[in-house]
């Protein structure tokens, strides 16, 4: 591997760290101020994509900035894996920033100075994440991303979205401390914190217990971001942010960035191979398991689109984890291969979400009958998302599910495998009734589907009128304190999506458009949350109109987006090794020393 | 030519702070000029021995030409020629900041001037008991500016910090009482050397020991010792709490790691472990019970002053840690959190002047009122909070190395930890200031405008300026932190310090 | 017994040390009036000054002034140091003073209970 000097990385990074300024003093000119967003979002994919020859080649290039503390030097090093990642996000940050003017300038949104400037904050805090030479640095940038992203989700300035950016915060700087911790175990027991193919040389003969707690903060800590159980709260509340933010924060840069920080603890920290001595490695495949399992059924029970895309995130995440928690060559491809097809696939799922909301105002998936008709090629691209995330070959999701298999399998933990598999019809099971009930049902005549709707573990009697509350599904899974406690946590807003599925008892069979007289009965349980929506969402009163495959249903502001990134989606599925994003995965694995398996 | 730095250092500001009070018989607008002139000359002298000692070593001046150990020695190495550098910039930007800001008169620029000479003194000194002196003197000066608050409160405050500050400089008195019975010496050097010949665990060497780090405690305000500290920050005029806050602890703090490092000893900690045990105890107490003190606060000011306790508890405890990287991450954050509180404290005055908030609640939208100052006031919150890059985070990871590498987890714990715990009571001014519709009308404060004679609530350049300095200096001082490592490198080696 | 006896008799200077430093810190803590609390801090004060005078005591020492045929005096340095000592004592109580007028003019009490309630009803 040669290392080449260069700016790039550096450049990288700065690009959109100082199209801030301009973007600040262009507050009262949107369209200048976008302008800069865009030209600061093409210049920094044009940086990261430049460097993708040169590394695919086996050039490594790193800007050397000083020393940070202890010796410790802040270095920006373009590898393969942080190419991987800062690839991702700056393409990604392209198709959104479209997205964006569509999105904030529909719903004419305050603040969209303060939006785009923490926006491109954000990105180059992503991107440092992603150049960052060693467990310092990146810290440096993690921390900056944390601050860089809380004005997002706070953006709404509601007594809600100011309650899920406190919860950000703890959530995500208790996981900086753990981070901040485990550096600090990590330098004192080698004296360094460089990343290293294959490990850091002296954490393979150091103090087990040490190396073992190091492991368990930098994991824990990084694992805040990654959403794993039970430290996942933090994301679905985190909806109450802009689509895309969602979209491209909330389920690519911030949560990827958690993913990144474990898969550079197990590659460039302690190795495969020391992970493995360790005895860290089947833990943290348990606990990926665990949440890709729980998270896909509390998916099942969110009645709220982007919620229950929340979930799947949260779920979607674990997969990575999971293939980087194997420990096996397949299934690294495969962890590695998921981060851009999962960002390809849930961007399009979130994208169709907000066009959605900027369209019809609606947020709820028991409104969406019928509502194929009013936004065909929304739905179509959801449609196609939510089958790459299912696994259907074709889209991306299958590839890197087919590696993530085969990798369970080739490591001899089959259980795995089978809790991929399940968590692959829960996918469908949560998916698919909302593409089939967009197409192929009205507002007025749509069965319930399999949402589960009671809380799990019962409810006390007395504390509401739900009436399906003791059916089956309910009952299935047994109690679920981890939910219980988001539930409570979310307060107001979580109580009315569940609420919701009452509503559809209660309305069926009459006019949809009565649907907002109908809510007496359960006033108690979501009176805010009706109070928030009475005057919107849901279908209009004559049912959805129809409206032309040719772009009508909303602005191309939004509707490229959404095809870009399905059109991803799909090319990652067909022609994986045509797309760059194999490749780089593949240089990856091949350049760890002595991988497991 | 370059020893004389260090007495001039402490003359020139004494004889400038003469001036003002007696040029009051002829001009009433004489002290800021007089007090520029001899803060940059000050300043100059700082900063002719700094390069003078990274550059040949300690500087060591004998006054009078007495010889040590029977003369005073002012003794200069890396440690205290940066701090003497800071309260040369500190207290110059103090003065850029004052102007508009007020209190105005002689008298106060009198005792600036002495304050500054107090300061001054404390860090170069190399006499245990020149060290009380120069003690009482920046005590003395510190109390008469808490009460050139114009309100009654600042005048109980100051008391009240007079008469627990008093104790506490006694007490360290005290203690010197008892190295001096036990080794007949005062120069810190010699005492160093009888210290040990006397051997460390006798009871008189213990004693000193305790009373000396109790009555520094004090001086510190570290937790439960620092509840002079509140009141003094919250009712002196804006720009002493500005002084105060970022030198006077500081140097206190200072002069303590001095005493250990350089009178007790690293040695010394080694023979009684338990003395160190306890020092760093009660400073990671006082950093979690700073915090929580500072969560229960609605003014801001006092706030500020709870969170003080809380990072000197840091400072102390990596004194207490005593390896290099602690006491590098000592130094850092002695200058990151002067430079952060000093520039709280700033903008503080900043917000009230200009929008009459001084509540936690009153900040609500300051965003929208003020963006200049809620901008800073959030990055050098952020800063404190150790929002890497910026120093608050650099001089914390210093000592969170020291405390893992001399295996002190429940310490390091605390001090990571502690991030959390600042965070807790500056996230929701940060929430307030942005995300935060103001409450029905704060416009305009009950009463009136407050603070100074002639009523201006105006802001000049100069207070701008030295805000703006204070944000910038926060968020970039980190980077030279490997430099400062490099600097004390010779001065640690030389105290014995691993 | 007897070694209280031997304490009284020949350390009476560090039993009157204690007692002071005791009274004093009394004075300050437990007393309400302002004056007072700054009475108890010079007594406190006195203490420590007594304590330095003892230790330079020499049994059969001279004044330390160089005369012929002297061998042994007592120690110069405290009783130095003390002069010192005693006019920052003086500076601090001053200044302590010169608040408590203001205090008083302010507020008509030296009380601190009643100091309180009134800054509490502000």
């Amino acid at each position: 591997m040669a290392e080449v000097a260069s700016l790039r990385p550096l450049a990288a990074v700065l690009v959109s760290a100082l199209a801030i300024v301009p973007i600040l003093l262009a507050r009262d000119r949107p369209n200048v101020r976008e302008g800069i967003t865009m030209v600061a979002a093409l210049a920094k994919f044009g940086i990261v994509a430049s460097m993708v020859p040169g590394v695919l080649a086996g050039e490594v290039y790193v800007t050397r900035l000083g020393t940070l503390a202890t010796g410790i030097e802040a270095t920006l090093r373009a590898d393969t894996l942080g190419l991987l990642f800062g690839l991702l996000a700056s393409f990604l940050w392209i198709v959104t920033s479209l997205y964006s003017v569509g999105y904030m300038r529909g719903l004419d949104e305050h603040g969209q100075t303060r939006y785009f400037a923490s926006f491109a904050a954000s990105l180059a805090a992503a991107v440092g994440v992603a150049f960052a030479s060693n467990l310092l640095t990146l810290f440096v940038f993690y921390e900056l991303l944390t601050v860089a992203t809380y004005p997002l989700v706070t953006h709404d300035e509601t007594d809600e979205a100011r309650a899920a950016g406190r919860k950000y915060l703890a959530y995500t700087f208790g996981g900086g401390v753990a981070v901040l911790a485990g550096s600090v175990l990590v330098f004192w027991l080698t004296g360094t914190t460089a990343f290293a193919p294959g490990g850091i040389e002296g954490l393979a003969n150091a103090d087990p217990v040490y190396a073992r707690t190091a492991f368990v903060l930098l994991a824990g800590g990084f694992g805040v971001k990654a959403a794993l159980m039970p430290v996942h709260s933090w994301l679905p509340d985190a909806m109450v942010a802009p689509t895309p933010v969602s979209g491209l924060l909330h389920a690519v840069a911030v949560v990827k960035s958690g993913v990144f920080g474990i898969a550079r603890v197990v590659l460039d920290v302690f190795g495969p191979e020391t992970v493995g001595d360790l005895g860290m490695g089947l833990p943290l495949a348990v606990v990926a398991a665990i949440t890709l399992l729980t998270a896909s059924l509390i998916a099942l029970r969110k009645d709220n689109l982007k919620r229950r895309l929340a979930y799947s995130t949260v779920s979607q995440l674990s997969y990575i984890v999971l293939g980087l928690a194997l420990l096996g060559d397949e299934a690294l491809v495969g962890g590695l291969l998921h981060i851009p097809a999962h960002a390809f696939m849930k961007l399009t799922l979130f994208f169709c979400a907000g066009a959605i909301h900027v369209e019809t105002h609606t947020d709820d998936i028991s409104n969406m009958a019928g509502i194929g008709a009013r936004m065909p090629l929304t739905m179509a691209a959801f449609g196609v998302a939510s089958l790459g995330m299912a696994g259907i070959p074709l889209v991306a999701g299958f590839v890197s599910k087919w590696y993530l298999l085969i990798g369970a399998l080739d490591v001899g933990a089959a259980v795995f495998a089978v809790a991929l598999l399940i968590s692959g019809v829960l996918n469908v099971a949560y998916f698919w009734p909302v593409v089939y009930q967009a197409f192929f049902e009205t507002p007025d005549d749509h069965d319930r589907k399999p949402l589960v709707s009671g809380p799990m573990g019962g409810r006390f009697a007395g504390a509401g009128a739900v009436p399906d509350g003791g059916k089956g599904e309910a009952g299935a899974d047994g109690p679920d304190p981890v939910e219980a406690d988001a539930a409570a946590e979310a307060g107001g807003p979580d109580a009315g999506t569940v609420g919701r599925p009452a509503t559809d008892e209660t309305t069926d069979g009459t006019a949809a458009g009565d649907e907002r007289t109908g809510t007496a009965d359960r006033a108690e349980q979501s009176d805010d949350h009706a109070d928030e929506h009475a005057h919107h969402g849901g279908p209009p009163a004559g049912g959805w109109e129809s409206r032309n495959w040719l772009g009508a249903e909303s602005t191309w502001f939004m509707l490229g987006p959404i095809l870009t990134a399905m059109a991803g989606s799909l090319a990652l599925g067909i022609a994986p090794r045509l797309f760059v994003f194999l490749r780089i995965v593949q240089e990856i694995v091949a350049g760890l020393a002595g991988v497991a398996g | 030519m370059s020893e004389s730095y260090a007495v001039l250092l402490v003359a020139v500001p004494i004889l400038g702070s003469i001036v003002p009070l007696a040029g009051s018989l002829w001009h009433d607008r004489l002290g800021w000029p007089v007090a520029v002139g001899v803060s940059l000359a000050h300043l100059a002298l700082a900063a002719g021995l700094a390069v003078e000692v990274f550059a040949a070593g300690t500087v060591v001046y004998e006054l009078g030409g007495f010889e040590p150990p029977f003369g005073i020695v002012l003794v200069v190495d890396g440690i205290s020629a940066l701090v003497a550098l800071l309260v040369g910039v500190v207290s110059a930007g103090v003065l850029a900041y004052a102007r508009r800001a007020g209190p105005r008169g002689n008298s106060f620029y009198s005792l600036y001037l002495l304050l500054l000479a107090g300061l001054s003194g404390m860090t170069v000194t190399g006499d245990a008991f020149n060290l009380y002196v120069f003690l009482e003197i920046t005590g003395l000066a510190a109390y008469a500016l808490v009460a050139t608050g114009d309100h009654g409160g600042a005048a109980v405050a100051a008391l009240k910090y007079l008469i627990i500050g008093t104790v506490g400089a006694s007490l360290y008195l005290l203690g010197v009482g008892y190295a001096f019975v036990a080794t007949g010496t005062l120069n810190m050097a010699d005492l160093a050397e009888k210290l040990a010949a006397v051997g460390y665990t006798s009871p008189l060497v213990l004693a000193s020991f305790a009373l000396v780090t109790v009555g520094f405690a004090v001086k510190v305000a570290l937790f439960p010792l620092h509840t002079w500290q509140p009141d003094a920050y919250a009712e002196a005029p804006i720009s002493v709490s500005v002084l105060i806050s970022a030198l006077v602890s500081t140097v206190a703090a200072y002069a303590l790691a001095r005493l250990v490092l350089s009178v007790y000893t690293v040695e010394f900690f080694a023979a009684v472990p338990t003395a160190r045990t306890m020092l760093v105890g009660a400073a990671a107490i006082s950093v979690v019970a700073g915090s929580v003190l500072a969560v229960s606060q609605t003014d801001i000011q006092r706030m500020l002053a709870y969170s003080s306790v809380s990072q000197f508890g840091l400072i102390v405890a990596a004194v207490g840690i005593a390896n290099r990287a602690a006491l590098v991450g000592a130094v850092v954050h002695l200058v990151g959190h002067a430079v952060m509180k000093g520039g709280l404290f700033a903008t503080a005055g900043v917000v009230e002047r200009t929008t009459g908030a001084r509540s936690v609640d009153e900040y609500a939208g300051l965003a929208e009122r003020a963006p200049l100052a809620a901008g800073c006031f959030a990055v050098l919150a952020l800063a404190m909070v150790g929002v890497p890059p910026a120093v608050g985070f650099v001089g914390k990871w210093y000592i969170v190395v020291g405390a893992v590498e001399a295996q002190r987890w429940a310490v390091a714990a605390v001090l990571v930890v502690s991030t959390l715990l600042t965070l807790a009571y500056f996230a929701r001014l940060v929430e307030r200031m942005y995300f935060t519709e103001p409450a029905v009308d704060v416009g305009e404060p009950a009463g009136g405008v407050p603070t100074v004679p002639d009523g201006g609530r105006s802001v000049s350049t100069g207070m701008v300026a030295v805000v703006v300095a204070a944000t910038v200096l926060a968020a970039t001082l980190g980077f030279a932190a490997s430099g400062i490592e490099a600097l004390l490198e010779p001065t640690l080696a030389a105290l014995g310090v691993i | 017994m007897t070694a209280v006896v031997d304490l009284l008799l020949t350390r009476y200077n560090y039993v009157a040390v204690v007692l002071l430093l005791g009274i004093g810190v009394y004075m300050i803590g437990a007393s309400e009036n302002l004056v007072k609390k700054v009475i108890g801090m010079n007594v406190f004060q006195t203490g420590i000054f007594l304590f330095f005078m003892t230790s330079a005591f020499v049994t059969g020492g001279h004044v330390p002034i160089i005369k012929e045929g002297v061998e042994r005096y007592v120690s110069p340095l405290p009783h130095v140091l003390i002069l010192t000592a005693i006019v920052v004592g003086v500076s601090l109580t001053a200044v302590a003073l010169a608040l408590i007028v203001r205090i008083y003019a302010e507020y008509g009490t030296l009380q601190e209970d009643v100091l309180r309630e009134i800054q509490t009803d502000e």
